[in-house]
Formats: C-alpha cells, structure tokens, sequence
C-alpha cells in the first residue's frame, strides 16, 4: 500500500528536518496527512487562531508576517508554517499568506509533538525560536571541528604534490640512485611493464641498504626495493594516510587508482602544508625588503584561507588569521619606509580601520587606514617626510595585494594623515553633527586599531571618542537609520530575497546583506555602551553586559555573524578551489536545504535585532 | 446535459433503482445522497480511480481500483485505499502494457464482486469525483446491475467537465492535451507525479478538484450543485 504514497514519502525524504527521520517513520507519514489547497493571496493563519496541524508546503509558498504586519519570512516547497502554533498549544503567533497557488500537507499536532518526542533533530529544528534553531545547526557543524576530524576533511588526492617519479625494474641502484638526484625526490616507485608497481625505494633504502651494507651500485634496483609497497587510494583522507604511515613505520605511500600508481605522498606533503600555515607566512614577510615579495606571500593567503576552512577554523579564527598577515606586511613596510626615510621627526601612531581594523578580513580586502600624528607635528616642517611614509607603505601594501581603497580613507590621503587635534575636531564633528557623509565615514573610523608607532597617542583620543559617543543620543539614532538601510534578504523567491539581473543575477550578496548589518548593530551597541573594542565577536561579548541587548539577542547574533561569515568564506574558498576570483555572491541553490534554513534563521535574527535596535535608539527615543 | 443524464440524475430514477437493488448496493441506497444545495466544503467526497483492461464496460473489466475521501476540503491520506481485482476473462497483452498489472498479480486479488462489496460503503452518501467520469459510472454501473442487480447512480463531480466549463468561461481556444490530469494538475500548481496507478490517479484528481473548488470559491460555501456534473 505505501508504494502508492511513496511520491508523498519521496518528497518528505527530500526536505530538513523530515530527511532526519529513521525511513520507516517516514514512510509511514503520508498516512498521518491530509491535503489542502489554497488559492493565491488566501489568508491562511492569523495571530491566535487556531491551528492545530504542522504545515508542510509541497508546492507554492507563503509569506509569515508578525502581528505588527513586519515580514519575518518567505516560505517555499518543503518548508513549514504553523510551527509556533504547536508550541503555543494550538494557537498561532504571525499571519501565514499564500504568494502562490499552494498543495499544503497537513500533520496533526499530536504526530508531530509524537515525532518531536522521539527524535531529538527533528525536535531541534523546530523550537520555537530561530536563534535556538540556529546554534543547534551550528553544534552540529561543529562537531568536525576537533583535530582528528581536520585531516579527516583533506583527501589524499589534495596532497600529491608533484608528478609521479619512477624506474624500471630493470635499472641499477646507480641509475636510480642518479634519477632521484637528478628529480630531488626522496622516494623512487619501481615498475613492471611500464606502470605495474613492483616495488618502491626510498633515500632510507640508499643508506641502509646500500651504503652501510657496502653494497655495490651495479646491482639491480631490485635487491634492495621494499616490494609490493603498502599504498593508499586517491579518495582516501589525509587522516588514513597518516595512520597508514604510522602503523607501518613507513614515509612514502604510493597513491593508486585502479591498479595504477597516479602520485607519492610523504610526510613531507603533510609538513609542506604546515609551510602554509600563517606563522611561517608571517616570519617570511618580517625577513623580506621588497614589497613585491611579500606579494608572493599574500598572493597564498587564498590557500591559507581554503585550508583554514577545510580544517574546521572558525570564521571568527580565519578571520584573524588573515589579517595578522595584512599587519604584519603593513608593520614591515613601515620599518623599511622609516629605514629609507629616517627615523619619524615626531611620534606617530598607524591606524587600521575597516575589516583590518576589526580583524575580520577574508580572501579579498582593501585597504582602510590612516596616520595620527603627534601634536608636535608641523605640516611645513615635518609634513613631506609623512607624506613621502604614508605613500610608502600604501603603494606598498597596493603592491602586496591590497588594493587601494575606493574611497581613499588611506593615510596616502592628506585628509587622513593628521595630529590628535585635527583627529579630535573630525571625531567631535561627526559625532555632535552627524549627517550621510560622515555616517559612511563611521564604518571605518570607528574601528580603529594600532598596527605600528607610538601607541599612546591613539589612547587619549581613543577615550575621548569613546566618551563622547556613549551619550550621544541623536548620533545613535544616526547611526541606526544607516545601519537599518541595509536590508536582510529575507526572501527570495521562494526563499529569499536575491539579487535581480546583471553580473550578479539570482545571488545572496553575502556582504552587504548579511556580514555588514551586523557589524553595524554591534558598532552601535559598543559605542552606546562605552565599549571600547573593535572586534565585532568581542563587542557583541561584551554588549551582553549592558541593557541595550539583551544577552540571548547578543547570542543569537554572534551565531549569526559566525553562520554568515562562514557560509560566505566557504562560498570564497569554493570559487579559489575552482580557479575564480572569490567573490560575495552566493547562489542559494549552491547550498544544501540544511544549510538554506540556518541560513535563513539568521538572516531573520538580524531583522529582529535590527528591530530591537531602532527601538532602543532609533530615532523615536529622542 | 442531455435529456438520459437529468433522468439517471433525478431522485425518481434514484428510487426506481433503488427498489431493484440487492446485497450491498441495497445497502448504498439506503444512505441518502447528499443535499445539492450543501455547501461543498460540507459535502464528503470520495475521489476514485479505475484501470480496465478497456475502454467498454461491457465487454472490458475492471482490474484495479483506487480512492481517497475529501472532508471539508482536505485531502484525507489515511483513507486510501488501493485494490486489485482478477478478471473474469485472462489479460489481455495490450492492457498489461497499459497498466503493468499481470495475472500473477491479480491472481490472489478479490473478485469484482468482493471488491464492489468492499467500497460500496465508502461510496455511500459521499459525491464521486473523478476525471472524465463516464468511463468509472459506466464500469461501477454496468459490475453493479450484473452483480447486484441494479445500476449505480452517485452525484459526480467531474474534474474535466469543471476544466472544460473553466476553459470555456475564459474564452481560450483549446490547446490539445489541455483536459488532461497532468496539464491541468500544472496549471494548478499541483506537484507531477510520477506514478501512474489507480490511486495515484485518484488522488492526482482529487489535488485538482481542491484546486478547481478554491478558484471558485476559496472559502468552499458554494453549493454541491454548482460543481456537479
């Protein structure tokens, strides 16, 4: 009898959380629905009307409205409604409109508090609250992250490093002892009729086997070879050949692929990786005196970047990762500039701003940042020997690989190259008499962070900022209006809302419509609050103390903002993968339904802080 | 509609069945039909499918049968019921093609008679829908009045003669292939199917009838009889 309902079953298999579900409990499902039909525009629930069945969309889509009429989500095939409802025993909480001509199925309350009880994902995906939904999403993504799970997540075939070297079992210790030479490998495969592997042979073999055994170079390859070596498939994980390796006391494993040898992998590979890793990066830079070296250097932070997230690095971590590299080749071309220009005439501090200045840079970053000069500063004295710095090291770090910034907040810029006092005024204007210009301003300047120089005189200034804008009522509501002008994509089509037409038709634009609002609420909620971090993870930390947020809309946000981020730089690691430029654009198709509902959740948590924030200090509170 | 379908429509066709009626047909009649003036969303329905081994319900035989119940507009999944009947005569090559259903099948299935037995009370009182019914009363009718002694009539909703008046009321020349299930389930924004069998067919007409009620009328107060046959 199922059969006939197995296009019901099919359909549920294909959509979270229904997927989670054991198939014997799924196949039984359809049994348990009924089906309706609603016409576009058919008003389906209201706040407290009665509801007592799960919703599920099997085609169409729905809009969910609050009370108060704000979209909080659009719905399509797979997705659910009426979800509320069966926590608020029957009652539903927000207005469900049908956009489309929609077959709804219907499972009745008891069915799925029976499932809930039963099968704790299911259940998980459905409390009540987005947030709730959301970090339960982010634990079970987490769970890769522990350091067995890192080399779990690297296959063999992403670590053969270079073309297979080999000889035929014919040759002589001196030819292959010649070849290894001359190839600069450690390991030699021996082959049988051009590419049946007889054996392997490694610089080990060349020692203890030859060497100390006096033995003579004529003879064959064969007598001192390790025949039919131990080897590895080109799917398996990095993590299997590490305890290949390590059970057998071997260093080299051929890779094979359908009886062929296709690469060699050595420890060396698993060691050339940890080349990558941006300690050394760092080290490199500090050694090097030309910008277009150090360029080699960052031109590797998208590989950086891919591994980090390959290996389970948070975006939070990634994040800092990636701009030690930024301060550290900053911090070098500031030594070279004061070795070629002389030591500073007075003491100046260099300031990173923007997403160098919150440590949250990713694979493609401009420049942001600015000089603050000591009040000793005498533009006709000392002004050439800064500005000739200043160019330095931004054509410098334009040379290196990041880029100069579009709207020049660069200390390459006279505006931007100033003593406190003139700092002091800017600060003071922008804050007593904000207007549009000085807001875009804001997202930069207000996250100032030392990268070189005397830090002292950022200090004084820094508290004064600080300070002045913890009161500042009308600069708040300011600051929220800007930020309440980037909108979240809640809804797509069926899903959310993307980008229509041009290069970037049918995208999410991951930036300005998911990591930037964010940014934005915990600026605002810093600055209110006297808070003088940068670090958007930091503020949101330490935001929870104070009353503007509330500690669970604190926490939601920090498992938005790391959802967000990372699903963007996973997005940016596909395409370095792929060989393209990495970009913000993320085609929603490109993510699994798990993925599309968490990335959802968030989305809608930032409108509900964005809300929560315009009534704490928008513009009506003044 | 013509002058035979009003009089095997009509209540005094009804009662002179009635009276010739024996076994579980008796049983049918017995429950009332339902009012036409009940508002559909009031009205119990009970969409049904068959697949013979052709088209002439007098020479050719029911195979399989397929129904689910529509209660206040709600498609009810626990109510399906999917049966297979052995013919009388072997089945034919042409017909296993069409259906896939081959004697090893059918050979532990019920006879007609059974099967009549067996969904008669679930026809009772309720209103049949189906896609081009002539084909499902001329089958039910001709196994009924061989059987039990009388023909059957029902109330009919047929989901192709509520396509055809919607085709017409809009005025559009008729594409081909326009009243089939799958076409119209498309226009409707109902999902495909795959499957093609008895029930799976039933309930593919029973989407459509939801879909042909909500554009008439969302909240379903029209009456029964605005949407019979």
């Amino acid at each position: 009898m199922s059969l006939e309902l197995k296009e019901i079953s099919d359909f549920l298999k294909q959509h979270h959380p229904f997927d989670l579900l054991p198939d014997d409990v799924i196949n039984a499902l359809p049994k348990r629905l009924t089906a309706r039909y609603f016409r576009k525009g058919t008003k389906v629930l209201s706040p407290e009307q009665q509801c007592l069945h799960l919703h599920i969309i099997r085609t169409g889509g729905t809009e969910t409205r609050d009370p108060d009429g704000q979209l909080l989500a659009r719905l399509g095939e797979g997705e659910c409604f009426g979800v509320r409802a069966m926590f608020r025993n029957g009652k539903a909480a927000n207005n469900i409109t049908m956009l489309e001509d929609s077959l709804v199925y219907l499972l009745p309350e008891k069915d799925f508090h029976d499932l809930a009880g039963k099968y704790p994902q299911f259940n998980y995906f459905f409390e009540q609250m987005g947030g709730a939904r959301l970090r339960s999403g982010m634990q079970l993504l987490e769970k890769r992250d522990d350091d067995q799970l890192k080399l779990m997540s690297i296959r063999v075939s992403d670590l053969i490093a270079r073309d297979l070297v080999s000889i035929d079992i014919g040759a002589s210790i001196l030819e292959a002892g010649k070849l290894m030479s001359a190839e600069r490998v450690s390991c030699l495969l021996i082959t049988q009729n051009g590419d049946k592997v007889a054996g392997i042979m490694t610089d080990r073999d060349l020692r203890n086997r030859v060497v100390a055994e006096a033995r003579s170079f004529d003879e064959p390859v064969t007598n001192i070879m390790t025949p039919n070596p131990i080897s590895i498939g080109p799917d398996d994980y990095a993590f299997d050949a590490l305890l290949t390796m390590t059970r057998h006391n071997v260093r080299h494993l051929p890779v094979m692929k359908d009886g062929k040898a296709i690469g060699m992998i050595t420890t060396n590979n698993l060691l050339a990786r940890q080349s990558l890793s941006a300690v050394h990066m760092v080290g490199r830079i500090r050694k090097m005196t030309r910008p277009a070296d150090m360029a080699k250097v960052i031109a590797q932070v998208p590989e950086l970047l891919s591994n980090l997230i390959e290996a389970g690095a948070t975006s939070r971590n990634a994040g800092h990762i990636v701009t030690t590299l930024s301060d550290a080749a900053t911090s070098r071309l500031l030594q070279l500039a004061e070795e070629k220009f002389g030591p500073p005439p007075v003491p100046y501090v260099w300031m990173a701003g923007g997403s160098q200045g919150r440590q949250e840079q990713t694979a493609l970053s401009d420049q942001d940042n600015c000089l603050i000069l000591d009040d000793a500063y005498d533009p006709d004295q000392h002004g050439d020997y800064f500005k000739s710095l200043a160019d330095y090291v931004c054509d410098g770090l334009d040379t290196v690989g990041y880029v100069y910034c579009p709207g020049e907040m660069m200390a390459k810029t006279a505006e931007w190259r100033q003593p406190v006092r003139v700092w002091q005024q800017y600060f003071n204007k922008w804050i007593e008499q904000p207007e549009p210009k000085a807001l875009m301003l804001c997202s930069v300047w207000f996250d100032l962070r030392v990268i070189h120089g005397t830090r002292a005189i950022f200090e004084d200034l820094h508290r004064m900022i600080v300070t002045k804008a913890k009161g500042n009522r009308i600069f708040l509501a300011y600051m929220v209006g800007n930020a309440l002008t980037h909108h979240v994509p809640l809804g797509f089509f069926k899903n959310f809302v993307m980008i229509r037409g041009g290069e970037h038709d049918r995208t999410l634009d991951m930036k300005h419509n998911g990591v930037v609002p964010i940014v934005d609420i915990a600026r605002i909620h810093a600055l209110a609050n006297g808070i003088d971090v940068v670090n958007t993870y930091e503020r949101l930390e330490a935001a929870m103390a104070f009353p503007s947020i509330s500690k669970q809309g604190a926490s939601d946000l920090l498992d938005a903002f790391e959802f967000i981020s990372i699903t963007r730089l996973k997005h940016q690691v596909r395409q370095i993968r792929d060989g393209d430029r990495p970009d913000n654009f993320l085609h929603p198709e490109s993510l699994s339904a798990f993925e599309r509902t968490h990335l959802k959740d968030a989305f809608s948590v930032i409108k509900n802080l964005q809300a929560a924030l315009e009534s704490a200090f928008g513009k009506s509170g003044t | 509609m013509g002058l035979r379908q009003k009089i095997i429509d009509s209540d005094f066709y009804r009662q002179m069945v009635q009276r010739r009626a024996t076994g579980p047909l008796r049983a049918y009649y017995d429950i009332p039909a339902a009012d036409p003036d009940t508002p559909v969303r009031d009205v119990e329905f009970v969409a049904l499918d068959l697949e013979t081994t052709g088209l002439d319900p007098k020479q050719d035989e029911i195979v399989s049968i397929g129904l689910v119940i529509i209660r206040r507009l709600e498609v009810d999944f626990s109510s399906c019921q999917h049966l297979l009947v052995r013919p009388k005569k072997e089945l034919s090559e042409s017909s296993v093609i069409v259906h896939r259903i081959f004697d090893t099948d059918v050979e532990q299935a019920p006879d007609i008679e059974i099967a009549l037995a067996h969904i008669l009370p679930i026809l009772a009182g309720r209103v049949l829908v189906a896609h081009h019914a002539p084909i499902e009363l001329g089958f039910l009718g001709h196994a009924c009045k061989r059987y039990f002694g009388a023909s059957l009539q029902m109330p009919t909703v047929d989901t192709l003669v509520l396509a055809l008046r919607d085709l017409h009321r809009q005025g559009q020349p008729m594409k081909s292939g326009a009243l089939k299930l799958e076409t119209l389930r498309h226009t409707h924004n109902l999902p495909p199917y795959r499957i093609h069998n008895a029930l799976s067919d039933a309930i593919a007409a029973s989407g459509l009838f939801l879909a042909q009620i909500a554009k008439r009328d969302p909240k379903g107060e029209l009456e029964l009889r605005r949407v019979l046959r």
